[in-house]
């Protein structure tokens, strides 16, 4: 086996690790987001106003987030989120179409899951 | 058609931008050039001459019964003129008139920003930006009364001054910077007056009033509502440089009217200057004699680095990007050159919403400014410009980033349409492309334009073909300011990726959002000067 070899294969092993943790956390998050009330979504949504949000890092990863809503959650839960963001009008309507119907057909659509992937291939974002 | 009317006269178009009606002021512009035969210098004098009294305000900043802030727009009618002018020689022939056509329609709208945020007087920001009909509707609901004509004359916030002479060139010069920066108005003014009068001084009276206005620059604009310039100190300067060569310095009295005292309005925005000069003093010492040109080109590696910075990266680590270019030999120009290809990918790639190109795409004019200081004087703090327009433009993109992304505005790849555009013979790629940017269809435009730039190495008529394009639409002098700006850096640029600013600017124009749907100044245009190909 040439050094490079051996580099690309300890790299593999690095991604490996981290594709690991990665997929851990992600269960975690299903937990939780899955056992979360209407009001704890609708107060995580809220860290994505930009008077709220801690940076760009942070609001870059609320397309991850919505992707993962429509993975876990039903239909029911997703038009009172929904709800609650269109009663708040125009500066809330980004987030409001992406708790739309339409965006979550589409969303759960384009969500694929190969059979030897342990998870869909979510945003990682 | 044109209808049989009284004698068009300058007194006329006088009191008609005056009195805010755009449509008629329009028409005799068009009159006194087509059928008096009056210079388009001239007429161009004249319309800035009527609108320079009323175009200053008294603070960019309005305090507000509430206790609270809000921004006052900065005027835009000098912006037009200046795009114009530099757009008129890209176009040619009285294709070239077009964007002076759009830049007169604006200008009676753009007149008293302090009277029309605050709903008093009618204009562009009256009738779009702040909805005053909605809220002080007239005795007729289908007519918007903030569309024009004015019930009131337009008010006089700085009246003209005399020239300040006496005292040597550099003390003058270092009063009226100093007076820029601290809110003189009156001072800076006169200053000015005075040093322009004399041909020997004006090199140097330019250098000056661009370096005052890049400096004054915004450290931020995320939730900073109207605490910011966005580069319109820059802008205006810019504005009055190029269009005082072309009308001559000498008759530029009331263009410097209407530059000048706003340049010293407030807010003073000095803290991003402070922070770029103290990185500079610290890890470029030999800053003021880096050359503008190096002979090293910069690798892909290089600008792929940059672009990261730009667009996904926050403050340091463009200091960091710009300074590494910096101390591996580039040149001012070179570095200004990749600053300006590699924030086109935010608008190749990432900007979607319409309302999401206006920001950066100031950052971009900003910059554009820099550059041409950069090219035409010389300056011991240009290296520091560079810094400014790059930090601007990563913080525009973060600013944008803030909001979350809409769905509703995403927009289909432009790759879905490449199989379509490469089946177009290449010699009808041009025609389609300009239906395409009129239908704002951005995908299939700019897959026109990559296809385009792909299969020939032509580009003086893609450029003609957008910009074109581009002044079909009324209302707004940022189309012609973007315009200008892209064009004179494409061809200034020098690194290996300059086509993808044809790219960006194709796509800025083929998705920014419309100020009106129609094109009613095209149409008053094309009656006068029927152009060729219209």
């Amino acid at each position: 086996m040439s050094n490079d070899t051996a580099n690309l294969g300890e790299l593999w092993r690095v991604r490996n690790a981290a594709a690991v943790t990665l997929g851990l956390t992600e269960d975690h998050m299903r937990q939780a987001v899955r056992a979360a009330s209407v009001e704890q979504l609708v107060g995580l949504i809220e860290t994505f106003s930009p008077a709220c949000s801690t940076g760009t890092e942070w609001t870059r990863t609320f397309e991850p987030l919505v992707e993962r809503l429509w993975a876990w959650r039903d239909d029911a839960t997703m038009a009172a989120l929904a709800e609650v963001f269109r009663a708040r009008g125009m500066p809330w309507m980004a987030v409001t179409n992406a708790l739309s119907a339409e965006h979550g057909a589409r969303t759960r659509a384009e969500l694929r899951q190969p059979a030897w992937a342990r998870l869909p291939a979510f945003t990682l974002g | 058609m044109v209808l049989m009317q009284a004698a068009a006269t300058v007194d006329r178009l006088r009191d008609e931008i005056q009195g805010v009606r755009y449509r008629e002021a329009t028409t005799t512009f068009c009159r006194l050039v087509t059928e008096e035969n009056r210079p388009l210098k001239a007429m161009i004098k004249e319309a800035i001459a009527a609108a320079a009294p009323y175009v200053q305000v008294p603070s960019h900043m309005m305090h507000l019964p509430t206790g609270e802030m809000r921004g006052v727009n900065y005027d835009h009618t000098i912006l037009g003129w200046r795009g114009a002018i530099s757009l008129m020689g890209e176009l040619g022939g009285s294709r070239g008139i077009l964007p002076n056509i759009q830049a007169m329609w604006y200008v009676p709208q753009g007149l008293n920003v302090w009277e029309q945020v605050i709903c008093e007087f009618p204009g562009h920001y009256a009738r779009d930006g702040e909805q005053c009909n909605r809220k002080f509707p007239g005795p007729d609901e289908h007519v918007d009364r903030f569309d024009g004509p004015a019930w009131n004359p337009p008010k006089i916030y700085f009246e003209d001054h005399d020239p300040i002479e006496g005292g040597s060139v550099e003390d003058r010069l270092a009063r009226m910077t100093w007076a820029i920066a601290e809110g003189d108005k009156a001072e800076a003014y006169g200053l000015f007056l005075g040093l322009a009068k004399d041909p020997g001084n004006r090199q140097r009276l330019k250098d000056a009033i661009l370096f005052s206005g890049i400096i004054d620059l915004q450290d931020t604009i995320i939730n900073r509502g109207g605490y910011q310039n966005i580069g319109h100190k820059a802008l205006r300067a810019r504005a009055l440089v190029d269009i005082a060569d072309y009308l001559g310095w000498d008759d530029s009295h009331e263009l410097i009217y209407t530059v000048v005292p706003d340049l010293a309005c407030s807010p003073h925005l000095h803290g991003l200057w402070s922070e770029i000069s103290n990185i500079c003093r610290m890890e470029l010492p030999g800053h003021a004699s880096i050359p503008k040109r190096s002979d090293q080109p910069f690798t892909e590696r290089e600008l792929d680095i940059l672009t990261e910075a730009l667009l996904w990266g926050g403050p340091y680590d463009v200091n960091g990007a710009i300074m590494g270019l910096f101390k591996r030999g580039a040149g001012i120009l070179d570095v200004g050159d990749a600053v300006i290809v590699c924030f086109q990918r935010y608008l190749i790639d990432v900007l979607e919403h319409p309302n999401a190109f206006l920001h950066p795409t100031h950052a971009l004019d900003y910059m554009n400014v820099v550059q041409s200081w950069t090219r035409n004087h010389d300056n011991p703090h240009q290296v520091k410009a560079v810094f400014m327009g790059a930090r601007f433009m990563n913080d525009t993109v973060r600013s944008n980033a803030m909001f979350p992304r809409d769905p509703n505005s995403a927009l289909e790849p432009r790759r879905h349409h490449r199989a379509w555009a490469d089946g177009i013979a290449v010699d009808r790629l041009l025609p389609l492309l300009k239906q395409h940017l009129l239908a704002q269809d951005a995908p299939r435009s700019c897959a026109l334009v990559d296809s385009y730039l792909e299969r020939t190495s032509e580009r003086h008529d893609l450029l003609d073909t957008i910009t074109y394009a581009a002044c079909h639409w009324q209302n707004d002098p940022h189309v012609m300011r973007n315009g200008a700006s892209s064009l004179e850096e494409f061809r200034h640029n020098r690194t290996s990726r300059h086509d993808d600013i044809i790219r960006g600017y194709a796509k800025h124009q083929a998705r920014y959002i419309k100020r009106a749907p129609t094109h009613d100044c095209y149409r008053v245009y094309a009656d006068y000067f029927q152009p060729a190909n219209a």
